[in-house]
């Protein structure tokens, strides 16, 4: 008896120094878009993650967007990085190809985590050279036209015919005058102004690279929707080179302004508003469907993790249908996920979701922040009177030049 | 001082010196270093490519562009910030009632963060919503107002004001202490010969000031030349690079772009011109000294 005791509390001491030594921490960085109260879901998460994975604990950090990209960059750099972030869409190839983040091929493989759970788009959004480096956390599609109710009614216009392009041009004439304005336009040093033209690209069958990787924006496609962009520009408040799709907001809440180009994360904002709204999905010329630019974020693990077993668990729990939908403030990139969220929080879910199996990425490159930085200048160049074809051609040069 | 002693400077001085070299002078030699390799985020394995990103950067038209308008820039906040500083420095040193009061309010826009600032101004800039257009559709000086800082013709300017109204109270502060340290006996010994105010402030005042005036303005042109927030908050250097400065650049390129090397030849570029700067800085300084002395 004395021997068993023995023994068992020799069991106990070894397992709970086994516990102590095997226990680990994983840092976990995301960004905050809204004031959505999100890192206190995800702390509520965590809590979950950490009761189902006693071994492990999750530090979490929650970085406002405007300095993300800086915070991640210069803890990367400096061999400070997290163990497991998030990623935006757009970086994943530069981040690939710097060695920053590893392959999640094998993990992904072995846990029976495949493309099927996500939205096609997301998912494509995270493979480089072949191989996969994220899992989609989160995603949106800019491309949905939010529109004043009153001001269309008001005008005698049926929003739905905005959707061909022809529509949305005779709308916007029709809706400016006396101060007010029938579309926002916006081409600031951003992101919200490259998605928006590649939309407009995109639903007219165009796109930024080719397959080889030049540039694409001289095809006919391409260079007709930045004609059909500028031929916008009179209907829509001035200092288009400066504004952003921020600026226009307070324009549409005060009632000045007919129709704005947002993502679906929108609409918490204009819930909060005394403002009767509804949206289009996209614009499209004749017979064509329109096609938005994704947006959204990936779940990486970084090379220096010194746990990426824990992180791959962390990744799988935080992108699980029954967790992503907690965790998130733009739409869960898990389909599952995504359906019950949208029933849940967003206006015309069924639209969003159409909308959201429709949408393509941005293009995959290590140099897609260089690509972009050339593309705002492209819009400036449009809304400021350059022939779209003399601006396109320049837009290629550049871009073809960074090779 | 005995060799002791001379230990014991070096011993307080220590703390300051490594910071110094480990935070300043480490990373600027860096920046000098990396400027010599073709190096960014997806290359981490920098290659030494000797001149090579400079002549490539030298020869685009868009480094002429942030030269002239770093030049256009930095001229213009420093000239109308020093003017506008020096008239509120004789103004304020005029012993007029409630100058205390004025002279705490004129500091107010200094005090102020930079980013602060930059958005009470883009705010003010909006061509819908913003003040100054309101004002000038009120007046009937225009029917719609400007995209002030939408405008290639207008942006530059728009963002110079604006530094200019931030950055004022700072030349202010410094002339006022400057005249009232001049010669009252000399002024008063001018006032009996009959010497107007234009006089007096042209061969009395202005002699007085010049070298705090000329110190005034060298620091003054390193801190707009190197001033950031205020650019990037109103138009992160658009429309089409109008407003692009070196700060900006720098960002832009290294934080934007992950194009370190890039963004390092730029700092190269900018530490060369604040290295001028600061030379002249201390050259005038030297250069006053003796006169201090003599006074």
């Amino acid at each position: 008896m004395k021997r068993t005791l023995l023994a068992a509390t020799a069991i106990g001491f070894s397992t709970g120094a086994a516990l102590a030594q095997d226990q680990v921490t994983i840092r976990f960085w995301d960004n905050q878009q809204t004031e959505s109260g999100l890192s206190e879901y995800q702390r509520a998460a965590v809590e979950r993650f950490e009761a189902e994975n006693p071994d492990i604990n999750v530090e979490v950090t929650t970085i406002p967007y405007p300095e993300y990209q800086q915070r991640l960059l210069t803890a990367v750099q400096g061999g400070n990085a997290p163990d497991v972030s998030s990623l935006d869409q757009i970086w994943m190839g530069a981040f690939a190809e710097a060695g920053a983040v590893v392959p999640l091929d094998e993990m992904a493989a072995e846990a029976n985590v495949s493309a099927d759970a996500f939205f096609p788009g997301a998912w494509e959004s995270a493979i480089y050279k072949d191989q996969l480096w994220g899992i989609p956390f989160n995603v949106d599609v800019w491309f949905f036209s939010f529109y004043n109710k009153a001001l269309f009614e008001e005008a005698g216009i049926d929003p739905q015919s905005t959707v061909t392009w022809e529509g949305l041009r005779a709308a916007a004439e029709e809706l400016t005058g006396d101060g007010r304005y029938g579309i926002g336009l916006f081409a600031h040093r951003g992101e919200d102004t490259v998605v928006v033209l590649n939309s407009f690209i995109f639903s007219n069958g165009g796109r930024v690279l080719n397959e080889e990787g030049s540039c694409a924006l001289t095809e006919p496609q391409a260079v007709e929707a930045l004609e059909y962009l500028a031929s916008l520009a009179p209907y829509a408040p001035q200092g288009i080179l400066n504004a952003s799709s921020g600026s226009m907001r307070e324009l549409f809440l005060n009632g000045s302004l007919a129709m704005e180009f947002w993502p679906a994360l929108e609409q918490p904002t204009l819930k909060n508003s005394d403002l009767d709204w509804d949206f289009v999905v996209g614009h499209a010329p004749e017979g064509k469907t329109p096609v938005g630019a994704y947006g959204g974020w990936n779940l990486a693990i970084y090379e220096s993790s010194p746990n990426k077993e824990a992180a791959w668990r962390f990744i799988q729990f935080m992108t699980r249908e029954d967790v992503n939908g907690d965790v998130v403030d733009l739409i869960p990139a898990n389909v599952a996920a995504a359906e019950s969220f949208l029933e849940e929080n967003r206006v015309g879910p069924d639209r969003i979701m159409e909308h959201l199996n429709n949408a393509k990425p941005r293009p995959l490159s290590p140099r897609y922040l260089e690509i972009s930085d050339i593309q705002v200048t492209l819009a400036q160049d449009i809304y400021s009177g350059m022939d779209a074809a003399e601006a396109a051609e320049k837009a290629c040069g550049a871009i073809d030049g960074l090779n | 001082m005995t060799k002791n002693d001379r230990w014991l400077v070096w011993l307080f001085l220590a703390p300051a010196v490594v910071l110094v070299a480990v935070l300043m002078y480490y990373p600027m030699l860096g920046t000098v270093i990396e400027s010599f390799y073709s190096t960014s985020f997806i290359n981490p394995d920098p290659k030494f490519v000797g001149l090579e990103v400079y002549r490539r950067i030298f020869s685009q038209q868009e480094f002429g562009q942030i030269v002239v308008n770093s030049l256009l820039w930095t001229m213009g906040v420093v000239l109308l910030q020093n003017v506008l500083g020096f008239f509120s420095a004789l103004l304020l040193n005029q012993h007029l009632p409630g100058q205390g009061l004025m002279r705490a309010l004129v500091l107010l826009p200094w005090v102020l963060p930079g980013v602060v600032a930059a958005i009470i101004w883009r705010f003010m800039y909006d061509p819908q919503l913003g003040l100054i257009n309101s004002f000038l559709i009120s007046l009937g000086v225009s029917d719609t107002g400007m995209a002030w800082l939408a405008d290639t013709d207008t942006a530059m300017l728009s963002a110079i004001v604006a530094a200019v109204w931030k950055g004022f109270p700072f030349s202010t502060v410094v002339f006022l202490a400057a005249l009232q340290n001049v010669d009252e006996e000399q002024v008063e010994a001018a006032i009996i010969d009959g010497a107007g105010p234009l006089r007096r402030l042209v061969d009395i005042v202005l002699p007085s000031i010049r070298e705090v005036a000329m110190i005034n303005l060298v620091l003054t042109t390193i801190l707009t030349f190197n001033y950031f927030d205020m650019i990037w908050v109103l138009t992160r250097g658009g429309p089409q690079n109008a407003t692009h400065i070196f700060p900006t650049k720098i960002y832009d390129l290294g934080f934007g772009q992950f194009r370190f090397g890039d963004a390092a030849v730029y700092g190269v570029f900018s530490i060369l011109v604040l290295v001028l700067l600061i030379a002249l800085y201390f050259a005038i300084q030297r250069s006053s000294r003796p006169r201090v002395a003599r006074a």
